[in-house]
Formats: C-alpha cells, structure tokens, sequence
C-alpha cells in the first residue's frame, strides 16, 4: 500500500522519503477535490441548519403529499388522527373560529340534507306502495308464502343486483370476532359464533385438501349467497353478499382491510381477547356493506295504471251523463221535429236548462208527454213555442169538424186542396154548410158533390110514390067508397109527409087530383064524370085533414092514365082518379 | 367486550357436547361433527362483573381414525381435556391430547374434567393416575353431564385463570 503511495519508485530508500506536508496535502485535496468537497460543505450545511432543512422539506412537501395520495390513501389514514385531534384541540381552545368558519356552509348543508330526506321519503313512500299494491309486489308475496321465506327475502332477491350484507372482521388465529357490521334488516345468526366456524370452514379445507402454505380460501357460495373472504397476516375480512357482486368489489374489501391493518396493528398483535380497540373499525367496515339494485325497468306501475283507471272511470262517469243527456236531448228535438203541428226554429242552452223556440198547433201532442218518454228531466227543459194553426190535414179535418160539426154519416176529405164530403146529411146542414164552409180559410173550395140530401131523398120518394098512386072507379061510378078507403089512407099519409118535408126543403107542392073515364060514352058526359071523380076524391082528401089550398081537381075524361100498368085492362083501369105532384121553388 | 377461545378436547363419547350442550347457547347442529369436525358454541360468563364470552370450539372426538387438527386449536386461550371416568382408555388419549396442543398452542390453562361423575361405582380412573396430568392442569374438576354437577365451575376456573395470564 505504501509502494504504491511512493510517487517515485526510484528512490530505493525508504528513510529518505520526503513526505508531504500537511499545507501540500491540503493543497493537492483542494486540487483533486476542490468541486467535491464545496459541494459536500453545502450538503453539510443543509443538513445541519434547521432553516435550510425545513426549506426544502418545504419545498418537497405539497409534491410528495400528492404523489402519495396517487399511490394509495395511507398518507390520508396516517394523517387522520393528527388532523382529528387537531381539530378537536382547536374547538376546545375556540368554538367561535370553527363556528365561523363552518357558518357559511351549515346553511346549504341542512338545507340538503332536509331535501335529501324528503326525497329518499317519498321514494320510499313510492317503493312501500309499488312493492305492496302492486301487481309485482302480489307475486312477490306469494312467493314468499309458498317458499317459506320473509316478505323482505323476495324483495331483496328481485330487487337487488347484490347486495353486501354483513362484514366480519375476524382474529386470524383464533377465529375470534374482533368486529362486525351488519346491512338494514339483516336477520343474522349468533355473530360470535359464525365468525368462528367461518374460520374453522378455512382451516377444514387448508387441512382437509392439504393446501399451500399461504393459500386461503377466498370465497364461499351457496346458492345466491356468497362469502368473500380477505386475509391479512393478523386478520381476516369476511364479507356476506347476497347477490352477484363485481369483481371490483374485492378491492374495497382489501384496501378496507388493508386499513384496518395499519391502523391496528399493534392491537391485532396482542390481540388477548379485548375487542374493544376495533369499536373504531366500525366506520371502515361500514364502507363495505355497499349494494346495487337492479336498473329497474322503465315500466309503468301497477298503482299508476289502477290510478289511471280510476281516473278514466272517474272522468268517464262525469262525461257519461252529459254524454248520454246530449244524445237523448238530440234524439229528442229530433223527434219533436217529426212531430205534426210543432216546428223548431231554434234551441239553446242557458245553465242547467234547454230551452226550445218554435211554433206549435194546439192540436199537436203534448211535447211534455214526449219529453218523459226521452226519459228527459222536464225540469231542464223550457218550451217557447208560440201558438199557431198547421194546415196539416188532420189537423185542418178536425178543425173543420170542430166548425161544421157533421153528422156520422158524413165523411171528409182533402185532396189537393179541396175539402170534399161524402156520405148522407140533413137538407139543412148541407145546406148551412155550404155557407159555413166559405168562411174555412183553407182549403179554398168545398164540394159536397157526393153528399146525399136525406130530406130530398125522402121528398122525392114520396113524390113519386103519390105519382104512381091511382084510386079505380066502376063504370059510370064516381063516389068515394069503401074500397077506396085503405089506399086513401097512405095516400094522406104520404102527402102529409111530402108537405113537412116541402117546407124544411123550401118548396112549394102542389098536388093535381085528375079523374079518368073510359072510351065508352060520350066525350062530354066522361068529362064531367071524370071531374066529379076528382071532386070526390078531394073532398075525402079534405076531409081527411089536409088543407085545400095544396090541391086542385080536374077531370081530363078519357084521355091519357098514367097509370102506364093498367095496359091489359085499359078500359077498366082508365076509370080512376091519380095524382099529380106539381114542386116548385119558393121564390124568396 | 372481552372474548375467548377455548377448546373441548377429549376422547370419542367421553361426554365433551353433552357437557356443555345445557348450558351454552348454540346454532349448529351437531352434523358439523361429521362435515368439518368442530362445532363452536357460546357460553356467557361474568367475571368480576365483565362480561366475558366464551367460545368453545367442541372438536370432534379423538379416536385412531381422526386426528384432532391443531389448526383448529390454534388462538385457544385455554382448553378443557375431558376424560370419561367409566374407561380407563380416554385417560391415555387426554394425555396425547394434552401434548398436541401444547405443542399448537404452547403452554395454556387447563383444566383436566372427569365426566360420568353420577357413574362414580364404575369408574375405572385412579385419581394417582392423573398426577402427570395434574401437574401441567389447573384443576381436576369431577362433573356429571346428566346432573349438572361441577359444570358451571369447570367454565369459571378456566375463565378465570385466563383472564388472569
């Protein structure tokens, strides 16, 4: 080593070295390593001054603070109970600093908080009535009725993608629970008591399968439920997920784990059967118990749809009797259109009430009456119509009855305007009728062509019957005898009713008695006996009651007889007295 | 909350489930022998008023078939070796039993129970005989599964004694 330090190999002596001094060694260092050592000097000094030092911690820190957090969330953990009791110690120094600080925030903060409440409220309001009224949630209970399980079971298994339901944090070793968290509602088994054999279920099957050392098992499933399981050196996290879960859901479980373990793990290692350090846990495992429901179907509820019906009948009963009044009111006026004797000429509605203008013939039906059978509240309906005559023909027919009052045997008729009788009437209805008849503004004209006179009918029979009669004489006879008597009578009777019916008929009657003879004889001598035939025949007639004046008597001898039967026996039939009826009008 | 594991080891019907089965609150059925080897129940006990749980790991019983697996011994603060006073044999296996878990476990309280108490005519056990036993054990505590006798005190000794080490 000094051979080597020697710079001048020829110098075989070692006694006549000349070493260096001091000064020239320092010089020769300061040659070599005069950059180095500077640099060292001001690394010294950094070390040494505190002001320098925290310079460049300073200068280091919010850098290495975020690179940090990137990494993962130690730093944050690391820091937590620094900050916590940071804060703790200044709102015991202060409240009021913390107060105002916070001051600006609380505000909004409540306000959220109160709308998030409500909100999560109403959406649970919506949930208890989909899942109970409706028709999903009907299903749902019989299901659970027919297998056995809670109401909420069924629920959470259509409801839910997965769902976290308890976390288990277990001493490695001894199985025992340190901490657990458990999700709403869950019903769960003696915790204590599943930590244990969870553990005991590991080492059956590290033992039982003879596993690597460090291999775990890491799941167990059981129909929808699994358990997912993280290890530690100290502990173990186990997590009981109904559902299927993502993958990335064991990161949480780790990272929560991972936590637990630096946070704790002094605790974990002398761990001697106390629990109560892993009360703080707590928040960590509660982390864990996430869940996902399903993404729900964008379907409409049952309850909308009840609703929705409700709200159809409701509107269809309120629409419907206004709907239904509307179509009888229409079918109504309708009718009434139809009706003889009623015209429409306008209808409106004022309120509750219809009101109807128009026309109507008192002769027309009772629109009332139609308006009940239209099963119409009369109440609601108000008729303007003012009166006037149709000359609907009916109508105009029983008007015309009501003025010419006919008797039975009389028919009427119009046609084309023309009011025809028929049928038989007294002379003198015929006859006022004709001048009644005038006064009818329509129809215009009245025929009566075909109506028979009674009175004339009579008259005329009688007339002619008084012609056809004829009283016969023996030769040269010319007294009123006994034979006569029978025929007289009718004739009497026949005359009398032929001068009654004359005067209601205002005619004048006259009655020739003209006396016949035979051939035989002499002309004159038969016209005097046919006169005295005559005579004596008005004489009986006279004394029979009837008056004079009606008659003349005359003697034609042997001419003509009228008696147009008598041809066989002429001569014996020609000695007879017959009657002549002579009408004419009286002259006014 | 103060909790502990304990272990129930013994011989094939020496009475370790019956034992305790009146006095514990449990959920498994006893078919967790037969599947996994263990069954874990719970027993409540206070202690200088603190509640303290106890969580006994009844494993299944030792015969030449089926070794008890020291994993599940493994965290036990303490264990019961239960002996049947009516044969002679289940003696032997609390001893080798014994030894196992101190070699899972390490040194851990004890106590040695002789069950069948109610039995006490046919017992075959020479008390001389448990002095290896006694040596290493708490206590030798003589109980009967049938009458309850001594059943209570065999939890609070070893609870006991727990809490103290």
């Amino acid at each position: 080593m000094n051979k080597s330090s020697v710079p001048d190999d020829n110098n075989d002596d070692p006694d006549n070295i000349n070493y260096p001094s001091g000064e020239e060694l320092e010089k020769l260092r300061s040659l070599l390593l005069g950059p180095e050592q500077e640099q060292i000097r001001q690394l010294q000094e950094r070390l040494d001054n505190p002001e320098l030092h925290a310079n460049d911690i300073g200068r280091d820190l919010p850098q290495a603070i975020v690179m940090r957090s990137n990494r993962d969330d130690r730093l944050k953990t690391a820091l937590m109970p620094t900050v916590e009791g940071i804060v703790k110690a200044s709102v015991k120094k202060d409240y009021k600093i913390f107060s105002d600080a916070l001051f600006p925030v609380i505000g909004p903060a409540i306000r959220k908080a109160i709308s998030e409440t409500f909100k999560s409220m109403i959406q649970s309001i919506n949930k208890t009535l989909e899942q109970n009224f409706s028709w999903q949630g009907l299903k749902w209970r019989i299901e659970a009725f027919r297998t056995g399980k809670s109401y909420a079971e069924i629920i959470l298994s259509h409801t839910l993608l997965y769902r976290v339901e308890q976390v288990f944090l277990i001493h490695k070793e001894s199985g025992l629970l340190l901490q657990n968290v458990k999700a709403e509602s869950v019903v769960f088994q003696d915790v204590d008591m599943v930590s244990g054999m969870l553990k005991a279920i590991q080492d059956f099957v590290q033992d039982s399968f003879r596993t690597k050392r460090g291999d775990t098992l890491n799941t167990l499933e059981f129909g929808e439920l699994a358990v997912w399981i993280e290890q530690s050196p100290q502990a173990i996290l186990a997590a009981v997920i109904r559902g299927i879960a993502p993958v990335e859901l064991r990161t949480v479980f780790q990272n929560a784990l991972e936590n637990i373990h630096l946070e704790k793990n002094e605790a974990l290692e002398s761990f001697a059967g106390d629990t109560s350090p892993f009360e703080a846990v707590k928040n960590q495992l509660e982390d864990c118990l996430q869940s996902q429901l399903k993404a729900k179907k964008q379907k409409s509820s049952f309850v909308l749809w009840i609703l929705l019906s409700v709200f159809v009948v409701f509107i269809g009963i309120l629409s419907f009797f206004p709907f239904r009044d509307h179509q009888r009111w229409t079918h109504y006026l309708e009718e009434l259109q139809q009706i003889p004797g009623i015209v429409v000429t306008s209808t409106e509605k004022h309120g509750d009430k219809y009101h109807i203008f128009g026309l109507r013939d008192p002769l027309s039906n009772d629109p009332l009456k139609i308006l009940k059978n239209a099963r119409l509240d009369p109440a609601e309906v108000v008729f303007r119509l003012e009166p006037y005559y149709s000359i609907y023909p009916e109508f105009m027919l029983k008007r015309i009855e009501n003025i010419l009052n006919p008797p039975e045997t009389v028919h009427f008729e119009i046609k084309e305007g023309v009011l025809f009788s028929q049928g038989s009437a007294p002379h003198h209805w015929i006859f006022e009728t004709r001048k009644l008849a005038r006064l009818i503004p329509w129809p215009v004209q009245y025929r009566d062509d075909n109506i028979i006179d009674i009175e004339q009918k009579k008259f005329d029979k009688l007339s002619e019957r008084i012609n056809k009669q004829y009283l016969l004489f023996k030769t040269n006879a010319s007294q009123y005898t006994f034979e006569h008597k029978n025929k007289l009578r009718e004739i009497v009777s026949d005359i009398k009713g032929l001068l009654q019916l004359a005067r209601a008929l205002d005619k004048n009657v006259h009655i020739q008695i003209v006396g016949h003879t035979d051939s035989f004889g002499a002309e004159r001598a038969n016209l005097r006996l046919s006169r005295k035939r005559a005579d004596n025949i008005l004489s009986a007639l006279i004394a029979k009651g009837l008056k004079k004046d009606n008659f003349s008597a005359i003697g034609i001898g042997e001419g003509e007889s009228s008696n147009e039967e008598t041809n066989e026996n002429a001569d014996e039939n020609s000695r007879c007295v017959t009657l002549r009826v002579i009408i004419s009008d009286i002259q006014n | 909350m103060i909790k502990k594991k304990i272990c129930m080891l013994g011989a094939f019907a020496a009475g370790k489930t019956s034992l305790v089965q009146r006095y514990i609150t449990g959920i498994f059925s006893e078919k967790y022998f037969t599947t996994i080897g263990v069954k874990i129940d719970k027993k409540t006990v206070i202690r200088n008023e603190q509640v303290v749980e106890l969580l006994l790991w009844d494993l299944y019983g030792e015969d030449k078939f089926l070794n008890v697996q020291a994993s599940y011994l493994r965290g036990s603060s303490g264990y019961f070796l239960v002996i049947d006073g009516t044969r002679r044999e289940t003696l032997e296996t609390a001893r080798i039993l014994q030894n196992r878990a101190e070699e899972a476990i390490g040194k851990k309280p004890f106590v040695v129970v002789i069950n069948k108490s109610d039995l006490k005519s046919e017992w075959e056990i020479d008390t001389n005989a448990l002095d290896e036993l006694l040596s290493g054990s708490i206590a030798v505590i003589e109980t009967s599964a049938k009458t309850g006798q001594c059943v209570e005190e065999i939890f609070t000794t070893l609870t006991n004694k727990m809490m103290e080490g």
